[in-house]
């Protein structure tokens, strides 16, 4: 019992910190969050804390915002044409880049440094920098204002980083696994497909994430390569047009946020479990 | 088991994404010409499934209107393309500047673009992209519609190339006529009776102005009106327009004035609802909000026609909110109008955009915006009767009819200065730094951006 207490009051500075810095960490999207929820008027007028003065009024609260964007014309095939983009662009760059990490992880060709150096280097490169000469490209090509088009833009964006994410995890893997799989008569393929690649998951799922977040939370991209309208336009462009050319109606935003972070949240959750569970463990048998 | 599980997981991921690449994107794709031979080789249901749905043909615009602005512009174009069977696809973006320009760039600008300010217009006329409107519009017709100014401000190099459409006047103070009649206050006509009604609210214990300059990355552009309109007071439109061509610099006396005449006001915390600190830290549009709380946090506020978006819901026009035009300060430069507004131009030249250009330039889809509300029109033959209240009917009157009427300066400067340095400097004037160091540092960077 005494040990107990104990160890609590030695931990509870850390869990106080920790506490801390998680409430600091918050604040940001709660104040959104009850922003969304107030009417305009309010919003206007004071800030989002004072409803925290009597928090159970709830008469202080609306969901005239959610409705208002939720009831938008539109906003069905923006959803859809948001998933259109954003799931081949997260499939697409990591395939590519699981073979790719593979081979500069565990097969021996000429060059091999010189060309990861270079796909590493990529990631200096500002994506804004190539958007003239590829949109021109696209246009040769037909490819501007197809989906086509944007999935390859986003994998060529995602590439650089996907690669040299997974290269490092999958040189992280012990060598002896690799040499008893070849030993055994593994091809390169079967040790990529029944070893790297499950044992790998953890990395996989950390990327897709990244990967989906960055595409569903693109404006610029999609507006470049693809076009604003009603058509193609993904979720972030319907949602930046509720707003008047002078930023009125911006208080639609913060609900929009939300709206537009339900789905990357399911995303999240359901790949959490991937982050947890060992990473190696039991892959090594006696 | 659970490396079968991942096998079979993954060729259906693989598959799933093979299938949404092979589906999705016919419309949009082989629109774009076939090489000839190819044609030939086409089996013929293909050829009939390519050209079904493409809403090629429709005119693209890109614009930075959104939100009920889109919504109104959509209503305005819909009987041209009733009449014509010519589509129209609109796309909004705030950020028009870099879009229009990687488009432009990239060798497919959209036929028709909606600038913000004319200051891109005449960059991309120089530059050789847009196509002279006087080569096909009727110039007269033009001269009859529009006011000589907004002609002006439109053309370069001595062709026309774009036409205000949705204008805003600036030189407006807001004012709650009810809290006006509840304390007594009269609508001041001079600049001393405007200041002797300030004092005269400070005394009564209230805050006579309300004054937000925050604004994003944009912020202190509020402020950049304020000194434009007293600029036009005080020096008059000619010294003025010597001031945004820089042709007198920042230190000048004419600009030191102007500034410290805002300066009174604005750095007054009697003055200003929060003082200086409010001023800086709320956001334009929220700021005129206090103007209709009970009793009244400010009494007045000055800013576009504009701002009428920004007032909380409810309030009747006239009745909740009037405007006064900005007083005269000195008598013999009278009441000048500052005056902004989008500006259409056009990008590719064909027949249909041609047409769709009559249209626009003309006075229907212009009173069927007007009467949505939102819209002030720079046509005069657009009938006064469109609009859907006097208050708007009196603001599109002013912009039509005034004598003296300036484009908003810091729009037509070079972005370095008008979109950059003069907003900065706003904000360190209005934060209590010393005009003369603020007017210096404006001129560094503008004799660098002028230079050019």
């Amino acid at each position: 019992m005494k040990e107990r207490v104990f160890r609590w009051l030695s931990r509870f500075p850390l869990h106080l910190v920790l506490i801390g810095a998680a409430l600091v960490w918050l604040t940001p999207s709660v104040g959104l969050l009850v922003s969304s929820v107030r009417p305009y008027e309010a919003v206007i007028r004071t800030g989002w804390w004072t409803v925290l003065a009597h928090p159970f009024d709830f008469s202080q609260y609306t969901l005239q915002n959610y409705r208002e964007i939720l009831l938008t014309q539109g906003m069905a095939q923006a959803f859809r044409n948001s998933l259109l983009i954003t799931i081949p662009s997260t499939i697409i760059p990591i395939g590519i880049a699981a073979f790719a990490a593979y081979a500069f992880a565990w097969m021996e060709f000429p060059g091999r440094q010189v060309i990861f150096a270079i796909v590493v280097g990529l990631l200096v490169v500002p994506l804004q920098m190539t958007l003239i000469p590829l949109l021109r490209a696209y246009n040769r090509l037909g490819l501007a204002g197809s989906y086509v088009g944007i999935w390859l833009a986003h994998t060529g964006y995602g590439l650089p980083f996907a690669v040299y994410l997974l290269r490092n995890f999958f040189g992280a893997l012990p060598r002896d696994l690799f040499e008893s799989a070849y030993l055994d008569g593994a091809s390169e393929l079967t040790a990529f497909f029944r070893l790297a690649l499950p044992l790998s998951v953890p990395a996989l799922a950390s990327l897709a994430i990244f990967q989906f977040l960055w595409v569903w939370n693109d404006l610029l991209v999609a507006l470049i390569y693809l076009g604003g309208t009603e058509e193609v336009a993904p979720l972030t462009l319907k949602l930046s047009s509720l707003i008047n050319s002078l930023g009125q109606n911006w208080h639609l935003l913060t609900a929009a946020a939300f709206i537009s972070m339900a789905l990357p949240l399911v995303v999240f959750f359901s790949l959490q479990r991937y982050f947890v569970r060992g990473i190696l463990a039991g892959s090594v048998k006696g | 088991m659970l490396r079968k599980g991942y096998w079979i997981g993954l060729s259906a991921i693989l598959i799933v994404g093979l299938l949404l690449t092979a589906c999705a994107p016919k419309t949009v794709t082989v629109t774009v010409e076939v090489p000839v031979e190819r044609t030939v080789e086409v089996p013929v249901e293909r050829t009939v499934e390519v050209t079904v749905p493409a809403p090629k043909g429709a005119i693209t615009v890109l614009g930075v209107w959104g939100g009920d602005e889109r919504v109104a512009f959509q209503d305005a174009v819909a009987p041209f393309s009733e009449q014509t069977g010519i589509g129209v696809a609109f796309e909004g973006t705030r950020d028009l500047a870099a879009v229009l320009t990687t488009r432009v760039e990239a060798g497919n600008p959209p036929d028709i673009a909606i600038l913000p300010n004319p200051g891109q217009l005449y960059e991309l006329a120089e530059a050789g992209h847009l196509v002279p409107l006087d080569s096909f519009l009727d110039v007269n017709q033009i001269a009859a519609d529009y006011g000589q100014s907004w002609v002006d401000l439109a053309s370069y190099d001595g062709h026309l190339y774009g036409i205000f459409y949705k204008v805003a006047i600036k030189s407006l103070v807001w004012y709650n006529p009810k809290a006006f009649e509840a304390a007594g206050y009269e609508v001041p006509t001079t600049w001393d009776e405007l200041i002797a009604l300030s004092d005269q609210i400070v005394a009564d214990g209230g805050t006579p102005w309300c004054i937000g300059l925050e604004s994003g990355p944009a912020s202190g552009w509020p402020g950049t009106d304020w000194i434009e309109d007293i600029m036009l007071r005080t020096a008059g439109p000619e010294v003025y327009d010597q001031w945004v061509r820089h042709e007198i610099p920042w230190t000048d006396p004419a600009v030191k004035t102007a500034w410290e005449t805002f300066g009174q006001i604005v750095r007054n915390d009697d003055y200003v609802w929060g003082g200086t600190t409010g001023a800086l830290s709320t956001n334009f549009g929220d700021s005129p909000a206090p103007m209709f709380d009970d009793p009244p946090g400010c009494y007045m506020h000055r800013q576009a026609s504009f701002i009428t978006g920004f007032f909380p819901e409810g309030l009747v026009a006239g009745e909740d909110y009037d405007f006064f035009p900005l007083p005269p300060i000195d008598p013999q430069w009278g009441t000048p109008a500052l005056i902004a507004g989008d500006v259409v131009v056009m990008l590719n030249d064909t027949p249909e955009v041609r047409q769709f250009v009559e249209y626009l330039a003309g006075p229907e889809p212009q009173e069927i915006w007007a009467g949505l509300g939102g819209f002030i029109s720079a046509n005069k033959n657009v009938s006064l009767d469109a609009y859907p209240d006097d208050l708007t009917r009196k603001m599109a009157q002013a912009i039509t009819t005034a004598e003296v009427a300036r484009f908003d300066g810091s729009d037509l400067m070079p972005a370095a200065v008008g979109a950059g340095s003069f907003w900065s400097g706003v904000l360190d004037y209005v934060g209590g730094t010393d005009l003369d160091t603020v007017l210096e540092e404006i001129e560094a960077t503008a004799v660098d951006a002028y230079g050019q």
